[in-house]
């Protein structure tokens, strides 16, 4: 694998990284790796697997993100039916990749008395809970077996089966509690945009949700694969 | 339940007597009656003797919904709530109540298909389902409080995504004129005092499960896609009610009320409805608001968004915010419900001084939602307030109550059509206090009975609306002739049946419609221009049929009958028809059981013959047509005195009817003398055992 | 300018390719107009592909174009309808995304209202069959005041060509219109009183 072609980030920049977690790192030995694709950095793990520092994670940034407007979501649910039905093959919203029957009927700060609160018993608002598809995802970095990796197309951050333990640290980890645990496989899941054609986003009866492309406007790194910190133990 | 797709697998049993609670294998003995009010026919059928009475601990409520219920297919929300009827006069017989909102797919996820509630707690209690966790709990700290209060505690016990049914103070103090409610908005009409009367207040379902779709997702994504481009309207109105570019036909009384410029006004930031092209899947939640279709175009600005049941995208419920109703009124800003419901606090007026349109009129509806369904109140298809109206003005009221219990009332408040009346009325009909409480809350039959009032004369009135036992008309022959009134016949309470009135006022022009039913009834006169009727043929009595069965149909699989069947749409590109197999389509890939349109339209005639047999057995005669199968005179009588099959009236002839009935026995398979399903029509939709019973019972023609 | 066999590729001939896309914007330009309940002018089109510089800037070539790419356009795309009707610039619409119906209700409100709301009630009351209450002319794309609309209906009065135009008033207060020569008194009135008050207590 040539070394320009790196998800548009220049090898010299992930040398610099890969050493700053590892000092005896050299280029050659770098190459000699492999890609430097996120799977093949994590065979790195002897090398940047340090004494002291955790190995580096790198994941391409997702090329989209389901965007929710609140004020259009009627509530219908479809979009958590269309997550599983079409993708699982079972009706089954506890574990939909998009969250909306948590907020739907309160809002959330949950059941109380009063009409100050949002969804069907307050002021109608339902907030659709999405995943962020986070650049510098807590899910992937939390894996224990790094079963979390961007996958290709949409790069959306996606749970790998065959890998995932069902050990549910990644669930606890994310900020926005959105992992989606199947409990008839034992496995963790998450929103993979449905690899750039969300089924939810086409569902939605009110366009309540849109697939957008990505823009990185934080002015800091452009597009590029973004290093993480590994937070296992 | 490996191979098995839709169903969860179990029936919940729940004893209030002893406290116990088994489950059932819903494949093993319910499978043939699908579910819904199939189910509750069935078990009724095998458990609950003749006799018994809606407030015996023998009677039994079953919760039943249908292997679609809790899936992606389209309007798959509603609960069927069976039990013997207490307004069915004079004698209870079997009826259903019909609930939206979350309540049927949060049944299916936590793992049942249905829920049985024997016996009689010797307390209040509610019932906790959360998953395979069932409890009978302690409700001594809901118990005399309202629907919603109850609703909420419940939910901070169970989880905010938790559903909760519960009836209220009417239910408790068992006014047969009550409901139970779910999901702020939802009610089963006519239930309440039965739960009451088993000191049931609650029941809270959390689910965590799935519901295995037995197709293939490529198949399954395919055929909802398909089902959601043939939906219309609410009431599968398939055309807009004002000219829009797309399409080629309007009509002003049409529930789709989605243009450029007609806004929700009240949504945080107001939401455009815009240009619905019915191509566009994504704009089906905007094509229907019924706040506007009841109150007028004054509803846009108080209009929040759409909400309704699980599923669902046509969002019948429009939610509304009138925060000068909450100033007037000390209640909430926000209220949210549907066609009845909506309109429960209205109905009681005579008028309005702003008119029938104006912002009284939504005040009162304001008002009534806020405590009907917080009291949970049942109207009886409005039978209430036109019972009410017309004991008023024609002095009745006056001369039943004391002079003190009169006086209590703020009588000058309710001729001018100030809404704050139903303050003074409402929660004394929940209370049942004073003969005013009391009475009105009985249903119109047991009103008659108290009152020494007559039925023939209520029987008499067009304006009453009543039809037979205590309940009005239901889509009768206003909406569609001859068919409308057979179909009146046929229930216990108000027949429950839109199938036929869906189609009459989806807004086709004639000719469209009759090319329509001459496909899927047989002759184009199947329809009549409305208040244009011919005599009856047998197209007729063929409509009339597939009407009850697609009823049951959708009652028992868990669609909705306010949107099917779908045997029209909005695509010109298909000439406005529909698909008349889209439930076996669904049926079939959900469960994985293959079922054709006919089997599943006969498995709809074995629920129905159920109903039948029920029916018969308890009222203890086979005579139905005579003595069941009755129409009121109004039915046969025309105000200007115009004959029967003119233009302008809605009037049948007798001769006709009596030909209408004989042509529907016929087609059912039913002896024509006495109404009464044969033995053979009971054996070809495998029902012999029913047959067997009734036969010993000299209850067979 | 040359002119090219519509659809030709040329990728060398810049003349070509902007036919193409001369094209394709007409057709963009008429669908969306459509789909607001407009029909296209020529001057939309215009004003369109000289935004777009599709068009050659010498007045003369322009217009010479512009006919050129409407004919194209029209063999095309085969949902453009050019509108029959009237005097004047020609106009275009889209089947896709309008009707013949609506078509017909925009070249009818082209005209003298009177006709307007005569022959949209007559249309109602063969069609449906059903009377129209005087309100659907407030609604779009009729969008008449109700002074206006009752004063087209005190022009009726009386009038031979409106002779048939007929009216009849709902016990809720609200006129409708009906044409006698598809319905009957006593039908309209019926049916208006139906569609006014009676459908909705009977929800």
């Amino acid at each position: 694998m040539g070394a320009a072609e790196t998800d548009g980030v220049s090898y010299e920049r992930l040398i610099a990284v890969a050493r700053a977690a590892d000092a005896s790192l050299t280029r050659r030995r770098f190459l000699q790796v492999g890609g430097l694709s996120v799977v093949a950095l994590s065979a790195l793990g002897p090398w940047l697997a340090a004494e002291a520092a955790p190995p580096v994670l790198v994941l391409p940034q997702a090329k989209g993100l389901v965007l929710a407007d609140p004020t259009k979501c009627v509530g219908c649910r479809r979009c958590e039916l269309a997550c599983t039905e079409f993708n699982d093959g079972k009706a089954a919203p506890s574990m939909a990749r998009i969250k909306i029957a948590r907020n739907m009927n309160f809002g959330p700060r949950g059941a109380f008395l009063g009409r100050e609160g949002q969804g069907t018993w307050g002021n109608g608002l339902v907030v659709q809970d999405v995943c962020r598809q986070c650049a510098d995802a807590a899910c992937a970095a939390a894996c224990p077996v790094q079963a979390i990796s961007a996958k290709s197309p949409a790069n959306a951050r996606v749970v790998d089966e065959t890998k995932c333990v069902g050990c549910r640290t990644c669930v606890s980890a994310c900020p926005f509690r959105m992992m989606a645990f199947d409990e008839e496989i034992g496995r963790a899941t998450k929103c993979t945009l449905c690899d750039g054609t969300p089924k939810c986003v086409d569902a939605c009866p009110a366009a309540a949700l849109r697939y957008v492309a990505w823009r990185e406007i934080s002015g800091t790194s452009g597009l590029g694969p973004r290093p993480v910190e590994r937070r296992d133990a | 339940m490996a191979t098995v797709g839709g169903w969860a697998g179990k029936v919940l049993r729940v004893d209030l007597s002893t406290g116990r609670t088994r489950t059932d294998d819903t494949i093993e003995r319910y499978r043939d009656v699908i579910g819904g009010t199939g189910l509750g026919y069935a078990v009724l059928w095998d458990e609950v003797a003749a006799g018994t009475r809606p407030y015996d601990a023998g009677n039994k409520v079953i919760f039943g919904v249908g292997p679609l219920a809790g899936t992606g297919a389209p309007c798959n929300g509603r609960t069927a709530i069976t039990t013997l009827w207490p307004t069915c006069w004079p004698t209870p017989l079997v009826g259903t109540g019909h609930m939206g909102g979350q309540f049927a797919a949060e049944l299916k996820y936590a793992g049942y298909d249905g829920l049985v509630i024997e016996g009689k707690a010797d307390r209040p209690v509610w019932l906790s389902i959360s998953d395979d966790r069932v409890e009978i709990l302690d409700a001594h700290e809901f118990w005399g409080q309202g629907i919603r209060r109850t609703a909420v505690e419940i939910s901070q016990r169970l989880g905010a995504e938790a559903a909760v049914a519960a009836i209220g103070q009417a239910g408790e103090n068992l006014v047969p004129l009550s409901v139970v409610m779910t999901g702020y908005s939802h009610s089963a009409g006519g239930v309440g005092s039965v739960l009451g009367g088993k000191n049931l207040k609650a029941i809270g379902v959390r689910g965590t499960g799935r519901l295995r779709i037995a197709g293939s997702t490529a198949e399954w994504e395919r055929v909802v896609k398909r089902h959601l481009s043939l939906l219309g309207a609410n009431n599968q109105h398939v055309v807009p009610d004002s000219p829009q570019p797309w399409a080629e036909f309007y009509d002003p009384g049409s529930r789709w009320k989605a243009a450029p410029g007609r806004q929700w006004g009240a949504a945080s930031v107001p939401v455009d409805t815009g240009s619905c092209d019915p191509k566009d899947l994504n704009r089906i939640a905007y094509r229907t608001n019924n706040a506007v279709h009841y109150l007028g175009d004054i509803a846009w600005k108080y209009t929040v968004r759409g909400n309704g049941c699980t599923g669902c995208p046509v969002r019948c419920h429009t939610m509304i915010r009138v925060p000068a109703a909450a100033a007037k009124y000390g209640i909430p800003e926000m209220g949210q419900n549907t066609c009845g419901g909506l309109n429960f606090g209205r109905s009681f007026f005579k008028e309005f001084p702003d008119g029938p349109r104006g912002q009284t009129a939504v005040e009162a509806c304001m008002v009534g939602m806020h405590l009907a369904d917080d009291l949970g109140l049942w109207c009886n298809y409005s039978q209430l307030q036109r019972d009410f109206k017309k004991l008023y003005y024609d002095g009745t009221i006056r001369t039943k109550l004391s002079a003190g219990e009169f006086k209590g009332y703020a009588w000058s408040t309710y001729e001018k059509g100030d809404p704050a009346f139903l303050f003074d009325l409402l929660p004394r009909l929940a209370r049942r206090e004073g003969e005013l409480g009391l009475a009105m809350g009985l249903g119109t039959g047991g009103l008659l009975d108290r009152w020494g009032l007559s039925e023939t004369e209520w029987a008499a009135d067009h304006e009453l609306q009543y039809w037979k036992m205590g309940h009005p008309k239901h889509h009768a022959n206003e909406d569609a002739g001859q068919c409308g009134v057979i179909l009146n016949t046929q229930y216990n309470r108000d027949a429950q049946c839109h199938s036929h009135a869906n189609f009459t006022r989806n807004g086709l022009p004639l000719a469209v419609q009759k090319q329509i039913a001459a496909e899927v009834w047989g002759s184009p006169d199947a329809v009549d221009a409305v208040q244009a009727y011919t005599p009856m043929n047998v197209a007729k009595a063929r409509m009339a049929k597939w009407s009850l069965l697609r009823k049951e149909l959708h009652d028992s699989m868990s669609l909705c009958n306010w949107m099917g069947p779908w045997i029209a749409s909005p695509l010109k590109e298909r000439g406005y028809r529909g698909d008349d197999s889209i439930e076996s389509l669904l049926y079939s890939l959900v469960t994985g059981d293959k079922k054709s349109r006919e089997e599943l339209d006969l498995a709809a005639e074995r629920i129905f013959l159920l109903h039948r047999a029920l029916t018969i057995r308890d009222m203890g005669t086979k005579e139905m047509r005579a003595r069941h199968d009755t129409i009121p005179q109004w039915v046969f009588k025309d105000g200007a005195g115009k004959p029967a099959f003119s233009k302008g009236t809605i009037r049948m002839g007798e001769a006709d009817i009596a030909i209408a009935m004989d042509l529907f026995y016929r087609e059912m398979g039913w002896d024509t003398v006495t109404g009464a399903p044969t033995r053979a029509a009971y054996e070809r939709a495998g029902l012999a055992h029913v047959a067997q019973a009734l036969g010993e019972k000299g209850l067979l023609p | 300018m040359e002119t090219h066999e519509c659809g030709a590729a040329a990728p060398s001939d810049t003349g070509s390719r902007d036919w193409d896309a001369a094209t394709n914007v007409v057709a963009q330009i008429v669908r969306k107009l459509s789909g607001a309940g407009r029909f296209a002018a020529v001057a939309d089109i215009r004003e369109e592909l000289e935004g777009l510089a599709l068009l050659p800037e010498a007045a003369e070539e322009a217009s010479a174009a512009l006919d050129e790419i409407l004919r194209a356009a029209l063999t095309a795309h085969s949902d453009l309808v050019p509108v029959e009707e009237g005097a004047g610039e020609p106009r275009f619409y889209s089947s896709e995304f309008m009707t013949k119906a609506y078509a017909g209700l925009l070249l009818r409100k082209a005209g003298d209202r009177l006709h307007l709301i005569a022959e949209t009630v007559r249309e109602n009351s063969a069609l449906y069959p059903r009377p129209l209450p005087l309100g659907a002319f407030e609604q779009p794309p009729f969008s008449l005041t109700r002074d206006e609309i009752l004063a087209c209906v005190r022009g009726m009065a009386g009038e031979k060509a409106f002779r048939d135009i007929a009216g009849t008033r709902t016990s809720a207060g609200n006129d409708y219109l009906y044409s006698t020569a598809h319905l009957e008194p006593d039908h309209a009135a019926s049916l208006a009183e139906w569609i006014d008050v009676g459908q909705y207590d009977n929800p």
